[in-house]
């Protein structure tokens, strides 16, 4: 017989750090991050997995944390977009953001970076066309969306040539 | 924050089978399952986790039918060799379901389960004549997703049942296109069109602008009238459209589908 559980332990890694925890099932990976790692990059707005304002990956894969069981990352590579840059300089995508103003509020930014940088380590030669594609599950109500576009296109071609991050 | 429920990990169709009930109800990706739990509509004690039955998984051919396992993600599908090779507008379908995110996170099975009107894959589905494997302590059934698929948010499984696989028999020599028009988060209709040249069996069907998908049937896409199949649906009004203009619409996109299928088979 299986054993039903209301608590259980963690073990995942969240940008490069272990962390162990105990959690109920019903506790959200946003949450987790927000309130109990105190990570507040991580955003949430549509509970619906539709604005993509919560995406962090999961083992590289994009996911909305505002709709993923905590408990399903255990064991699990966890990167939120506190850990997109090394801590000094900011990461590729970070720096194209700024440069073509691809933000305003910054309430999406997050969201666009970490879906921006699932694209850069799927299919780091998108074109326009598939960069569109990509962030079609991403809202922003500030930019009109050219700008993000031409961050990411400037930001794959720029780690192309420095094939560093 | 969701209600409280606990959560069992069976790690075989046995023990999965074993844990449900009307109470405890099958989860996997979440990307249905958890919205509904959320909002209030849906509110089990259990989830029985089915992500660490390994049956449950992967893509394998067998005596030319093509089974996908049910917690497959659409992600996955999408990317499969296999299914790119044998059927390619099922890879494309997979590849435009949701946003990037529900294709890392959402199932195949799942998204059969919660019968959602505007679902990419049970249209590529009815147009395949795929089946569903439904697994219980009783026994396992064959059903065709066709016949799954009974009504808006309603398919033709028990609570005690899983959904173990979908069973896609491979046609022979074949064309088949998927068409779909979204402004939204889900489309507002998409159009499949399966040619079976071998074995002379054309089939249209029209997926999101009703609570099922609509089937037409006939030797070859010459026959297909778009008008006709806009009279065959039974739109549901909502936020995508009138019923006039989803009928407009099923017109024109089965007339696209067609002209695509011309295209994908020059000869």
């Amino acid at each position: 017989m299986i054993e039903a559980v209301s608590f259980l332990p963690i073990t995942l890694t969240v940008n490069g750090v272990e962390v162990t925890r105990v959690v109920e099932p019903r506790t959200l990976l946003a949450d987790f991050v927000r309130d109990d790692l105190g990570l507040t990059g991580t955003k949430v707005s549509c509970r619906l997995q539709v604005c993509g304002a919560c995406t962090v990956l999961v083992d590289d894969l994009p996911v909305s944390a505002c709709t993923y069981l905590a408990v399903d990352a255990d064991g699990a590579d966890v990167r939120t977009v506190e850990g997109l840059s090394d801590g000094e300089n900011l990461h590729p995508l970070q720096e194209a953001f700024v440069e073509k103003f691809a933000l305003q509020c910054g309430f999406c930014t997050p969201g666009f970076l970490m879906m921006s940088k699932a694209l850069a380590t799927e299919n780091p030669t998108a074109d326009r066309a598939e960069i569109i594609e990509h962030l079609e599950g991403n809202i922003c109500r500030c930019t009109g969306y050219r700008p993000i576009v031409e961050a990411v296109e400037c930001a794959l071609a720029r780690m192309r040539k420095v094939p560093s991050e | 924050m969701l209600p409280r429920f606990d959560l069992l990990r069976p790690t075989t169709v046995a023990e999965a089978v074993g844990c449900l009930s009307e109470e405890s109800v099958p989860y996997c990706g979440g990307t249905e399952l958890l919205l509904a739990m959320r909002a209030g509509l849906y509110r089990p004690s259990a989830l029985v986790d089915i992500k660490r039955v390994p049956e449950l998984r992967g893509i394998r051919l067998r005596d030319g039918v093509l089974s996908i396992g049910a917690a497959t993600s659409h992600r996955v599908v999408a990317l499969d060799a296999l299914v790119r090779g044998q059927l390619p507008m099922l890879a494309t379908v997979e590849q435009g379901v949701g946003n990037a995110r529900v294709r890392a996170q959402g199932s195949v099975g799942g998204n059969l389960c919660f019968a959602e009107p505007k679902s990419d894959l049970a249209t590529a589905l009815v147009a395949y004549e795929a089946s569903v494997s439904l697994t219980s302590a009783g026994g396992t059934r064959e059903v065709l997703v066709s016949e799954l698929i009974q009504g808006a948010y309603f398919a033709d499984k028990e609570p005690d049942e899983l959904l173990v696989s979908i069973e896609i028999p491979l046609p022979g020599d074949h064309d088949a296109v998927y068409l779909k028009y979204q402004t939204m988060e889900r489309p507002t209709v998409g159009v499949a069109v399966m040619n079976d040249r071998s074995g002379r069996r054309c089939r249209v069907v029209v997926g999101a602008v009703g609570e099922v998908p609509v089937v037409w049937e006939g030797t070859d896409p010459s026959e297909v009238v778009p008008d006709e199949i806009a009279e065959l649906v039974d739109p549901v009004v909502d936020l995508t459209g009138s019923a006039r203009y989803k009928r407009h619409v099923t017109a024109v996109y089965v007339r696209r589908a067609l002209r695509a299928l011309e295209g994908s088979h020059p000869s």
